[in-house]
Protein backbone atom coordinates (compact mmCIF):
# COMPACT_ATOMS: atom_id res chain seq x y z
CA UNK A 1 0.00 0.00 0.00
CA UNK A 2 2.76 2.72 0.76
CA UNK A 3 4.44 1.71 -2.74
CA UNK A 4 0.97 2.74 -4.13
CA UNK A 5 0.97 5.81 -1.76
CA UNK A 6 4.29 7.22 -3.08
CA UNK A 7 3.40 6.87 -6.93
CA UNK A 8 0.69 8.79 -6.43
CA UNK A 9 2.12 11.55 -5.09
CA UNK A 10 4.92 10.73 -7.70
CA UNK A 11 1.99 11.19 -9.97
CA UNK A 12 0.66 14.01 -8.32
CA UNK A 13 3.99 16.15 -8.54
CA UNK A 14 4.39 15.55 -12.56
CA UNK A 15 0.78 16.37 -13.13
CA UNK A 16 1.22 19.93 -11.23
CA UNK A 17 4.47 20.35 -13.53
CA UNK A 18 2.82 19.59 -16.33
CA UNK A 19 -0.25 21.67 -15.49
CA UNK A 20 2.23 24.59 -15.32
CA UNK A 21 4.55 24.30 -17.97
CA UNK A 22 1.58 23.53 -20.85
CA UNK A 23 1.21 27.21 -22.45
CA UNK A 24 -1.83 25.83 -24.26
CA UNK A 25 -4.76 26.15 -21.94
CA UNK A 26 -6.74 22.99 -22.62
CA UNK A 27 -3.96 20.56 -21.90
CA UNK A 28 -3.40 22.68 -18.61
CA UNK A 29 -6.97 22.40 -17.89
CA UNK A 30 -6.54 18.53 -18.53
CA UNK A 31 -4.01 18.31 -16.35
CA UNK A 32 -5.57 19.76 -13.36
CA UNK A 33 -8.51 17.78 -13.43
CA UNK A 34 -6.03 14.27 -13.77
CA UNK A 35 -4.17 16.03 -10.22
CA UNK A 36 -7.61 16.35 -8.53
CA UNK A 37 -8.16 12.66 -9.65
CA UNK A 38 -4.62 11.51 -8.24
CA UNK A 39 -5.63 13.68 -4.86
CA UNK A 40 -8.93 11.73 -4.42
CA UNK A 41 -7.25 8.63 -4.55
CA UNK A 42 -4.45 9.76 -2.10
CA UNK A 43 -7.63 11.26 0.29
CA UNK A 44 -8.97 7.47 0.47
CA UNK A 45 -6.17 5.71 0.67
CA UNK A 46 -5.87 7.88 3.90
CA UNK A 47 -9.31 7.35 4.56
CA UNK A 48 -10.84 10.92 4.60
CA UNK A 49 -14.07 9.98 2.18
CA UNK A 50 -15.99 13.02 2.93
CA UNK A 51 -12.72 15.22 1.52
CA UNK A 52 -12.23 12.74 -0.94
CA UNK A 53 -16.14 13.05 -2.58
CA UNK A 54 -15.53 16.79 -2.41
CA UNK A 55 -12.25 17.01 -4.00
CA UNK A 56 -13.55 14.27 -6.95
CA UNK A 57 -16.55 16.26 -7.44
CA UNK A 58 -15.44 20.19 -7.42
CA UNK A 59 -12.26 19.30 -8.56
CA UNK A 60 -12.91 17.16 -11.60
CA UNK A 61 -16.73 17.99 -12.78
CA UNK A 62 -17.25 21.64 -11.42
CA UNK A 63 -13.75 23.25 -12.31
CA UNK A 64 -13.46 21.77 -15.64
CA UNK A 65 -16.56 22.73 -17.24
CA UNK A 66 -16.25 26.44 -15.49
CA UNK A 67 -12.63 26.62 -16.92
CA UNK A 68 -13.70 25.71 -20.39
CA UNK A 69 -16.80 28.19 -20.60
CA UNK A 70 -13.91 30.75 -19.01
CA UNK A 71 -11.83 29.86 -21.84
CA UNK A 72 -14.17 29.32 -24.57
CA UNK A 73 -15.55 32.77 -23.72
CA UNK A 74 -11.69 34.26 -24.06
CA UNK A 75 -11.07 32.88 -27.25
CA UNK A 76 -14.23 34.31 -28.52
CA UNK A 77 -12.91 37.56 -27.13
CA UNK A 78 -9.70 36.87 -29.11
CA UNK A 79 -11.47 36.21 -32.30
CA UNK A 80 -13.79 39.26 -33.06
CA UNK A 81 -12.45 42.25 -31.91
CA UNK A 82 -14.91 44.20 -34.01
CA UNK A 83 -18.37 43.07 -32.52
CA UNK A 84 -19.61 44.85 -28.79
CA UNK A 85 -23.42 44.65 -28.63
CA UNK A 86 -24.57 46.52 -25.84
CA UNK B 1 17.40 34.88 -16.19
CA UNK B 2 14.04 35.65 -15.36
CA UNK B 3 12.64 32.38 -14.83
CA UNK B 4 15.98 31.14 -13.11
CA UNK B 5 15.10 34.13 -10.24
CA UNK B 6 11.74 33.06 -10.13
CA UNK B 7 12.02 28.97 -9.51
CA UNK B 8 14.97 30.64 -7.05
CA UNK B 9 12.52 32.20 -5.00
CA UNK B 10 10.28 29.31 -5.08
CA UNK B 11 12.97 26.98 -3.76
CA UNK B 12 13.86 29.27 -1.00
CA UNK B 13 9.33 29.61 -0.20
CA UNK B 14 9.42 26.13 -0.19
CA UNK B 15 12.79 25.37 2.06
CA UNK B 16 11.06 28.01 4.39
CA UNK B 17 7.89 27.42 4.72
CA UNK B 18 9.04 23.35 5.50
CA UNK B 19 11.15 24.67 8.42
CA UNK B 20 8.49 26.50 9.84
CA UNK B 21 5.86 23.49 9.42
CA UNK B 22 8.75 21.46 11.29
CA UNK B 23 9.12 23.92 14.34
CA UNK B 24 5.18 22.72 15.07
CA UNK B 25 4.84 20.47 17.89
CA UNK B 26 3.94 17.31 16.78
CA UNK B 27 1.13 15.17 18.69
CA UNK B 28 0.68 17.68 21.50
CA UNK B 29 -1.19 20.76 20.24
CA UNK B 30 -3.70 18.56 17.84
CA UNK B 31 -5.07 15.66 20.15
CA UNK B 32 -4.83 17.69 23.10
CA UNK B 33 -8.53 17.39 24.52
CA UNK B 34 -11.20 18.60 21.93
CA UNK B 35 -10.50 16.23 18.98
CA UNK B 36 -10.95 13.44 21.70
CA UNK B 37 -14.32 14.41 23.05
CA UNK B 38 -15.95 14.46 19.49
CA UNK B 39 -14.84 11.75 19.20
CA UNK B 40 -15.62 9.82 22.59
CA UNK B 41 -18.96 11.48 22.93
CA UNK B 42 -19.88 12.93 19.89
CA UNK B 43 -22.48 9.98 18.89
CA UNK B 44 -23.89 10.22 22.03
CA UNK B 45 -24.64 14.13 21.92
CA UNK B 46 -25.51 14.70 18.19
CA UNK B 47 -26.76 11.15 17.10
CA UNK B 48 -24.89 11.45 13.75
CA UNK B 49 -22.48 8.38 12.92
CA UNK B 50 -20.54 10.53 10.73
CA UNK B 51 -18.44 12.53 13.18
CA UNK B 52 -17.52 15.12 10.09
CA UNK B 53 -20.99 15.96 9.37
CA UNK B 54 -21.86 16.32 13.29
CA UNK B 55 -18.41 18.86 13.59
CA UNK B 56 -19.42 20.84 10.38
CA UNK B 57 -23.41 20.91 11.16
CA UNK B 58 -23.61 20.87 14.92
CA UNK B 59 -20.33 21.79 16.81
CA UNK B 60 -18.87 24.57 14.14
CA UNK B 61 -22.53 24.95 12.81
CA UNK B 62 -21.88 28.61 12.74
CA UNK B 63 -18.78 28.45 10.43
CA UNK B 64 -20.91 26.65 8.03
CA UNK B 65 -23.22 29.80 7.69
CA UNK B 66 -20.56 31.86 7.31
CA UNK B 67 -19.44 29.57 4.00
CA UNK B 68 -22.83 30.31 2.51
CA UNK B 69 -22.77 33.81 3.17
CA UNK B 70 -19.39 33.36 1.08
CA UNK B 71 -21.25 31.35 -1.83
CA UNK B 72 -24.23 33.75 -1.69
CA UNK B 73 -21.48 36.54 -2.35
CA UNK B 74 -19.87 34.90 -4.84
CA UNK B 75 -22.55 34.33 -7.16
CA UNK B 76 -24.12 37.70 -6.45
CA UNK B 77 -20.70 39.41 -7.82
CA UNK B 78 -20.76 37.12 -11.00
CA UNK B 79 -24.42 37.65 -11.70
CA UNK B 80 -23.74 41.14 -11.18
CA UNK B 81 -20.82 41.52 -13.27
CA UNK B 82 -21.62 38.77 -16.18
CA UNK B 83 -25.96 39.22 -16.64
CA UNK B 84 -25.36 41.66 -19.42
CA UNK B 85 -27.59 39.74 -21.82
CA UNK B 86 -31.07 38.35 -20.33
CA UNK B 87 -32.41 36.66 -23.21
CA UNK B 88 -31.96 32.95 -23.09
CA UNK B 89 -30.10 32.46 -26.08
CA UNK B 90 -29.31 28.40 -27.16
CA UNK B 91 -26.87 26.29 -28.72
CA UNK B 92 -27.72 22.89 -30.45
CA UNK B 93 -26.46 20.95 -27.94
CA UNK B 94 -24.48 17.71 -28.93
CA UNK B 95 -25.33 14.70 -30.87
CA UNK B 96 -28.30 11.93 -30.86
CA UNK B 97 -26.05 9.41 -29.21
CA UNK B 98 -25.13 12.00 -26.37
CA UNK B 99 -28.60 13.20 -25.80
CA UNK B 100 -30.01 9.42 -25.24
CA UNK B 101 -27.00 8.32 -22.91
CA UNK B 102 -27.25 11.30 -20.79
CA UNK B 103 -31.06 11.00 -20.25
CA UNK B 104 -30.41 7.57 -19.06
CA UNK B 105 -28.07 8.32 -16.93
CA UNK B 106 -29.34 12.24 -15.14
CA UNK B 107 -32.05 10.74 -13.08
CA UNK B 108 -29.25 8.60 -11.22
CA UNK B 109 -27.23 11.06 -10.87
CA UNK B 110 -30.21 13.04 -9.23
CA UNK B 111 -30.58 9.93 -6.88
CA UNK B 112 -27.42 9.90 -5.77
CA UNK B 113 -27.15 13.47 -5.57
CA UNK B 114 -30.40 13.88 -2.98
CA UNK B 115 -29.05 10.59 -1.62
CA UNK B 116 -25.58 12.33 -0.49
CA UNK B 117 -28.07 14.69 0.72
CA UNK B 118 -30.64 13.21 3.40
CA UNK B 119 -28.30 10.17 4.38
CA UNK B 120 -25.04 12.52 4.91
CA UNK B 121 -25.60 12.08 9.02
CA UNK B 122 -24.74 8.17 8.44
CA UNK B 123 -22.42 7.79 5.43
CA UNK B 124 -19.78 9.66 3.51
CA UNK B 125 -21.19 13.35 2.15
CA UNK B 126 -23.64 15.67 2.76
CA UNK B 127 -25.46 18.60 1.77
CA UNK B 128 -22.38 20.64 0.18
CA UNK B 129 -21.00 17.65 -2.20
CA UNK B 130 -24.75 16.58 -2.86
CA UNK B 131 -25.21 20.40 -3.75
CA UNK B 132 -22.29 20.31 -6.01
CA UNK B 133 -23.25 16.97 -7.73
CA UNK B 134 -26.83 19.01 -8.12
CA UNK B 135 -25.12 21.87 -10.25
CA UNK B 136 -23.51 19.12 -11.38
CA UNK B 137 -26.58 18.22 -13.50
CA UNK B 138 -27.78 21.51 -14.29
CA UNK B 139 -24.20 21.94 -16.37
CA UNK B 140 -25.03 18.79 -18.05
CA UNK B 141 -28.69 20.36 -19.50
CA UNK B 142 -26.75 23.34 -20.64
CA UNK B 143 -23.74 21.79 -22.21
CA UNK B 144 -25.75 18.74 -23.62
CA UNK B 145 -29.07 20.01 -24.31
CA UNK B 146 -28.26 23.35 -24.75
CA UNK B 147 -28.72 26.31 -22.44
CA UNK B 148 -32.82 26.79 -24.05
CA UNK B 149 -33.51 23.24 -22.09
CA UNK B 150 -31.91 24.21 -19.04
CA UNK B 151 -33.80 27.82 -19.09
CA UNK B 152 -36.67 26.03 -19.66
CA UNK B 153 -36.80 22.98 -17.30
CA UNK B 154 -35.37 25.40 -14.49
CA UNK B 155 -35.59 29.11 -15.14
CA UNK B 156 -33.39 31.45 -13.00
CA UNK B 157 -35.70 32.90 -11.46
CA UNK B 158 -36.91 28.92 -10.32
CA UNK B 159 -33.18 28.92 -8.97
CA UNK B 160 -33.18 31.80 -7.32
CA UNK B 161 -36.19 30.65 -5.12
CA UNK B 162 -34.14 27.44 -4.69
CA UNK B 163 -30.90 29.38 -3.24
CA UNK B 164 -33.11 31.91 -1.38
CA UNK B 165 -35.03 28.60 0.43
CA UNK B 166 -31.94 27.14 1.05
CA UNK B 167 -30.52 29.45 2.67
CA UNK B 168 -33.84 30.58 4.96
CA UNK B 169 -34.09 26.78 6.04
CA UNK B 170 -30.89 27.24 7.27
CA UNK B 171 -31.57 29.91 9.44
CA UNK B 172 -35.13 29.23 10.48
CA UNK B 173 -33.22 26.01 11.61
CA UNK B 174 -31.09 28.52 13.74
CA UNK B 175 -34.14 30.39 15.11
CA UNK B 176 -35.52 27.14 16.20
CA UNK B 177 -32.33 26.06 17.80
CA UNK B 178 -33.17 29.62 20.30
CA UNK B 179 -36.54 29.25 20.86
CA UNK B 180 -36.58 25.58 21.90
CA UNK B 181 -33.14 24.81 23.46
CA UNK B 182 -30.50 26.84 24.35
CA UNK B 183 -28.72 28.93 21.54
CA UNK B 184 -28.72 29.92 17.97
CA UNK B 185 -28.07 26.50 15.77
CA UNK B 186 -27.97 24.58 18.72
CA UNK B 187 -29.79 20.58 17.65
CA UNK B 188 -33.18 20.38 18.29
CA UNK B 189 -34.81 17.54 19.74
CA UNK B 190 -38.02 17.02 17.97
CA UNK B 191 -37.28 13.90 15.69
CA UNK B 192 -34.69 12.42 17.74
CA UNK B 193 -34.97 8.15 16.57
CA UNK B 194 -32.35 5.53 16.86
CA UNK B 195 -28.98 6.64 15.74
CA UNK B 196 -28.18 5.43 12.91
CA UNK B 197 -31.50 5.29 11.63
CA UNK B 198 -32.59 7.79 8.68
CA UNK B 199 -35.03 10.19 10.33
CA UNK B 200 -32.57 11.16 13.66
CA UNK B 201 -29.58 13.40 14.54
CA UNK B 202 -32.01 16.57 15.21
CA UNK B 203 -31.84 19.09 12.46
CA UNK B 204 -28.27 17.76 11.03
CA UNK B 205 -30.52 16.34 7.46
CA UNK B 206 -32.86 19.54 7.44
CA UNK B 207 -29.51 21.50 7.64
CA UNK B 208 -27.98 19.18 5.35
CA UNK B 209 -30.45 19.60 2.41
CA UNK B 210 -31.00 23.48 2.77
CA UNK B 211 -27.32 23.42 2.12
CA UNK B 212 -27.38 21.30 -0.66
CA UNK B 213 -30.34 23.33 -2.24
CA UNK B 214 -28.40 26.33 -1.72
CA UNK B 215 -24.77 25.43 -2.85
CA UNK B 216 -26.49 23.50 -6.05
CA UNK B 217 -28.71 26.18 -7.47
CA UNK B 218 -25.63 28.97 -6.01
CA UNK B 219 -23.22 26.90 -8.71
CA UNK B 220 -25.45 26.70 -11.38
CA UNK B 221 -26.43 30.06 -11.36
CA UNK B 222 -23.12 30.47 -11.90
CA UNK B 223 -22.50 28.46 -14.76
CA UNK B 224 -25.92 29.34 -16.51
CA UNK B 225 -25.03 33.24 -16.53
CA UNK B 226 -21.04 32.42 -17.72
CA UNK B 227 -22.07 29.94 -20.61
CA UNK B 228 -24.93 32.57 -21.92
CA UNK B 229 -22.64 34.79 -23.56
CA UNK B 230 -20.74 32.38 -24.91
CA UNK B 231 -23.25 30.38 -26.82
CA UNK B 232 -25.21 33.53 -27.91
CA UNK B 233 -22.17 34.76 -30.08
CA UNK B 234 -21.73 31.47 -31.46
CA UNK B 235 -24.82 31.59 -32.90
CA UNK B 236 -24.25 35.16 -34.32
CA UNK B 237 -21.89 33.79 -36.74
Amino acid sequence: MIIIEYLLMFFLILTAFMAVFFTEELISIIFLSILSMVLTALYLINQAPDVALAEVVIGTGLNTAIFMSAISQVREGEDCHCKEDD
Amino acid sequence: MRKFIVMFLLVFLGIFLYFNLSYLPAEKMISNNVSQHYINSGVKETGSFNLVTAILFDYRAFDSLGESTIIFAAVSGIVLILSRKTLPVSSHGLTFIVKRTLGLLTPFIFLFSIYLMTHGHLSPGGGFQGGVILATISIIFCIVYGSEFDQKKFSPQTKTKLETGGALLFILMGILGVIFENGFLDNLNLFNGEPGSLISAGNIPVINLGIGLKVGAGLAIIFYSMIQKTFGEETDH
